[in-house]
C-alpha cells in the first residue's frame, strides 16, 4: 500500500528459509523484503556450508540476533515477524513471535498489529495444543471472519501456508463471504 | 564528508573488502558498484532537511522546487506490455515543461518510467541503463527484468531516508521471463505485478484502467486503453498533461506508438464518443 | 630451484614465469585425483578418496565434493584446506548472486568467479596462490544442458566434455580421450567416470566417491555398495575381454596397463567389511 492506493493485493509476505521453516513479515516498505531475503540467503548458506538444515529454534535465534544488531546500527529494520517451523528431531511444530525491537518468544499462536487485539482472544479460548490441521484452519477462519467483521479497513484476503513434517505448502483458502458486525 | 558517504555505500556491519578479509556473512545492503562520491549537506537528517527546503505544500516560499507531478502507467496483457505516460513537469505551481520524455529506453527490450523527482529519475535510470549494459557484457546475455529492477531497488534502498523521490516501473520482455513488470519506489519497495499506475494522477488512471483492464486484450484495445487512462489523468490532475507517450513492448523489443498532444485527443474523444460530458462546448 | 625469482609472488622470472603459480600446480598434481564426465542429460563427478586410517571416522571426514549451490557442484584436487576457503567464497557468491539478481548463478558465472579469486591470489602481495584445481559441474537454471568447467591456480578456466585433475590426471585424461563418446546415457556416464578413476585408484570402490547432478534435481551421492557393484561389473567385463583376447590372439599387446589388478589389494590395516 502506498498512500491511499493498494498497489498489489496478492503479494506473498512469507519467505521459506529452509525445508521446514517459514517466515512471515510485515512492516516498513522496503525493509521487509530486504530483511527476509537477507535472512533466507544466510540460512541457505548455512545449510550449504554445514550440509545440515538449521532447526527452527536456531533459525529464530539467528533472526533475532540479526534484528538486534541492526537495531543498534544506523539503519535498523522496522520489521515484525512470525516464524513457523517443524523440528524434525523432536517431531514438533514451533512458532516464534518476533518484533522489530528483537524480542523473540516461542508461542502456541501469534499475531502482529491490530489483528492481535481481535484474534488472540479467540485463540486463547479455542486453541488447544493437540488440535489437527483441520481444526487449525477452522480457527484461522474464525480469526479472519472476526477481522472482516470488526476491522475498519478491508485487508484483501490472506495467503495460508502450512508447515509440517512434509515441509512447507500453500493451502487453498476460499475467501469467505462478506461479514457484517451484528 | 566522504566518511559519511562510506557509511551508506557499505554494508552496515562489515569491514572494507580486501582480498584477505573473510567475508563472514552476506552483506545486508548491496551498495552501488561504482562509488558515488556525493557531497551531502552537513545536517543530521537528510530527508527532514530536504523536506524543509523543498516542500512547497507547507512552505510556499521554499528555496528549492523539485520538478514533480506525473502520471505514468504500465500493464501486462497477452500481447506484451503497454507503457504510457504524460509529459508534464511541474515545479511547485509552475509548469516547467510540457514535453518531458518520461519513458526511458534502457535497451531495446527494457523500458523504465519516471515519476517523482525528475532529476533523481533521470540520473538513476541512466545509471541503471549503464549497469544493464555492463551486465550484458559481463554475462553475455541480456539482463532479466527481475535483475534490472532489483539493481534499482537495492540502490534506492541503500539511499533510503536520504530524500530521493522516485516511483518507477521497469517493464520488459525477455526469453526467460516473458513479459515482466516491476514497480520500484524510493522506500525500497519492489513489486512484480500486472498493472501499475504511478504519480499524482495515478488514481485517475487507475479508475479508467481497472474498470476495463483484461489480460486477454487485443493490441489495439490495449493501446487505446493505455492512452485513454493517461488522458483521464491529464484531464483531472493539474500536475499531469502535455503529450501522451505510448509504448508497446513485444518479444522482439519495444515499439513507440507516438508522442501525442492531449488537447486534440481530448476533443476527439469528447466529440466522437460523447465522453467528458461535463465539459460543454456550447458557449451559451 | 633458483635465483630469488621464486620467492616473492608478484615477480616474474626473466623468462616470464611466475614460479609460485607453477609450484601451486605441483601441489595440485600431488592431490588426489578427481574426474568429471558429461553425459547426455547428467554430469558426474568422481573423486579418489584417501584411504582412511584405522581409527579415522570416515563418516564425518569432509568430502572432496562440495555443493556450491543446489544446482552447482565442485570437486577439487590439491590442498584440502585451501579448497575450503575457495568453496566458501563460491558459496557466498552464489547466494549473493541470488540476492542481487534473483536468479541462481550459471555454472559459467560461478566458474569465472572462482577463477577470478584464484587469479587475484597470483597478483597480490602477502598471499600465496590457491594450491588447487577445481572441476565445476552442474546445470544452468531452467536448462537441461550439462556443464563442466575446470579452474587452475593461475586463474585459467576452461570448458570440457570430460576431464581429470590431480594425481595421474594425464593418464586419466588420456583414458577419457580414448573412451568418451558424445551423448552418453546415464549408466554409461557413471561407469566411464568410475572406470577412468580405476586407472589410478588401485584400491577400488572403497576409495571412490561419485556425485551425480541432473537437471532440476538435488545432488545424488552414489552409495558405496552401488559403486562396488559397478566396479565389479567393470572388472568382470575386463576379465571377459581379456580371456577372449587371449583365446583369439594369445596375449596380444595390452591396452591399458595395470588395470588388471584392480581391486586386488586393499591398503593395509583397513580391515573392511565382508569381501
Amino acid at each position: 500500500m502506498r498512500g491511499a492506493t493498494i498497489l498489489k493485493a496478492t503479494e506473498d509476505k512469507t519467505r521459506p528459509l529452509n525445508k521446514h521453516t517459514l517466515m512471515a513479515f510485515v512492516g516498513e516498505a522496503g525493509d521487509t523484503v530486504q530483511f527476509a531475503e537477507y535472512i533466507s540467503a544466510n540460512i541457505a548458506l548455512y545449510s550449504m556450508r554445514n550440509s545440515t538444515q538449521l532447526p527452527p529454534y536456531e533459525v529464530s535465534s539467528f533472526v533475532r540476533t540479526t534484528l538486534a544488531k541492526a537495531l543498534r546500527s544506523k539503519n535498523p529494520y522496522t520489521v515484525n515477524l512470525l516464524l513457523g517451523g517443524f523440528d524434525t528431531r523432536t517431531e514438533k511444530p514451533e512458532l516464534y513471535w518476533i518484533d522489530y525491537l528483537a524480542s523473540s518468544a516461542p508461542v502456541p499462536y501469534a499475531a502482529h498489529g491490530y489483528a492481535q487485539y481481535y484474534c488472540l482472544s479467540i485463540l486463547d479460548k479455542h486453541h488447544h495444543p493437540d488440535i489437527d490441521l483441520e481444526k487449525g484452519l477452522e480457527l484461522l477462519r474464525m480469526c479472519t471472519d472476526e477481522l472482516k467483521r470488526r476491522l475498519p479497513f478491508d485487508f484483501k484476503g490472506v495467503i495460508v501456508k502450512v508447515v509440517d513434517k512434509e515441509g512447507i505448502r500453500e493451502v487453498e483458502w476460499e475467501e469467505g463471504k462478506q461479514m457484517y458486525a451484528p | 564528508m566522504d566518511a559519511l558517504v562510506a557509511q551508506y555505500s557499505q554494508p552496515s556491519h562489515s569491514a572494507p573488502d580486501t582480498i584477505l578479509e573473510d567475508e563472514l556473512a552476506l552483506s545486508t545492503k548491496i551498495a552501488p558498484s561504482l562509488s558515488h562520491n556525493f557531497e551531502l549537506p552537513p545536517v543530521g537528517s537528510h530527508s527532514a532537511w530536504l523536506r524543509a527546503m523543498t516542500d512547497d505544500h507547507s512552505n510556499p516560499s521554499c528555496p528549492i522546487k523539485i520538478a514533480h507531478g506525473t502520471t505514468t502507467l504500465a500493464f501486462r496483457f497477452k500481447g506484451g506490455i503497454i507503457v504510457a505516460t504524460d509529459s508534464r513537469a511541474t515545479a511547485g505551481d509552475w509548469i516547467a515543461s510540457q514535453t518531458v520524455k518520461k519513458v526511458i529506453e534502457i535497451n531495446s527490450c527494457l523500458l523504465g518510467t519516471m515519476a517523482g523527482g525528475a532529476a533523481d529519475c533521470q540520473y538513476w535510470l541512466a545509471y541503471l541503463g549503464m549497469e544493464c549494459r555492463l551486465h550484458e557484457l559481463r554475462h553475455k546475455r541480456r539482463i532479466s527484468v527481475a535483475a534490472a529492477s532489483k539493481i534499482l531497488a537495492n540502490l534506492l534502498y541503500s539511499y533510503k531516508g536520504m530524500g530521493l523521490s522516485m516511483g518507477t516501473m521497469c517493464a520488459g520482455v525477455t526469453p526467460t521471463e516473458g513479459p515482466a513488470l516491476y514497480y520500484i519506489d524510493n522506500d525500497g519497495t519492489r513489486l512484480a505485478g500486472n498493472l501499475f499506475c504511478v504519480g499524482s494522477g495515478q488514481t485517475h488512471a487507475y479508475g479508467v484502467l481497472d474498470a476495463e483492464y483484461k489480460y486477454e486484450m487485443e493490441e489495439e484495445e490495449a493501446l487505446e486503453l493505455g492512452k485513454r487512462s493517461i488522458l483521464a489523468a491529464t484531464h483531472r490532475d493539474a500536475f499531469s498533461g502535455g503529450f501522451i507517450n505510448l509504448y508497446h513492448i513485444k518479444e522482439e523489443g519495444w515499439v513507440k506508438h507516438g508522442f501525442m498532444d492531449t488537447n486534440p485527443i481530448f476533443w476527439k474523444t469528447k466529440l466522437e464518443k460523447g465522453e467528458f460530458s461535463n465539459v460543454t462546448s456550447k458557449l451559451d | 630451484m633458483a635465483s630469488g625469482y621464486d620467492r616473492a609472488l608478484s615477480v616474474f622470472s626473466p623468462d616470464g614465469h611466475v614460479f609460485q603459480v607453477e609450484y601451486a600446480l605441483e601441489a595440485v598434481k600431488r592431490g588426489t585425483c578427481a574426474v568429471g564426465v558429461k553425459g547426455s542429460d547428467i554430469v558426474v563427478l568422481g573423486c579418489e578418496k584417501r584411504s582412511a586410517m584405522k581409527l579415522q571416522d570416515t563418516r564425518i571426514t569432509p568430502s572432496k565434493i562440495s555443493l556450491v549451490d543446489t544446482h552447482v557442484c565442485l570437486a577439487f584436487a590439491g590442498l584440502n584446506a585451501d579448497a575450503r576457503i575457495l568453496v566458501d567464497k563460491a558459496r557466498m557468491e552464489a547466494q549473493s548472486h541470488r540476492l542481487t539478481v534473483e536468479d541462481p548463478v550459471t555454472v559459467e558465472y560461478i566458474t569465472k568467479y572462482i577463477a577470478g579469486v584464484q587469479q587475484r591470489y597470483t597478483q597480490s602481495g602477502g598471499v600465496r596462490p590457491f594450491g588447487i584445481s577445481t572441476l565445476v559441474v552442474g546445470f544452468d537454471p531452467g536448462t537441461k544442458v550439462p556443464r563442466l568447467y575446470q579452474t587452475e591456480p593461475s586463474g585459467i578456466y576452461s570448458a570440457w566434455k570430460a576431464n581429470a585433475i590431480g594425481r595421474s590426471s594425464k593418464t586419466v585424461r588420456e583414458f577419457l580421450e580414448r573412451n568418451h563418446k558424445e551423448d552418453l546415457p546415464r549408466p554409461d556416464t557413471i561407469e566411464l567416470a568410475i572406470k577412468s578413476l580405476l586407472e589410478v585408484v588401485q584400491t577400488g570402490a572403497k576409495n571412490i566417491e561419485i556425485a551425480i547432478m541432473a537437471p532440476g534435481k538435488e545432488i545424488e551421492m552414489l552409495a558405496s555398495d552401488e559403486i562396488e557393484k559397478i566396479v565389479e561389473k567393470i572388472n568382470s567385463d575386463k576379465d571377459a575381454e581379456a580371456t577372449q583376447r587371449r583365446a583369439g590372439r594369445g596375449g596380444a599387446a595390452t591396452g591399458a596397463q595395470g588395470s588388471e589388478q584392480v581391486l586386488a589389494s586393499r591398503p593395509a590395516g583397513e580391515g573392511g567389511p565382508a569381501e
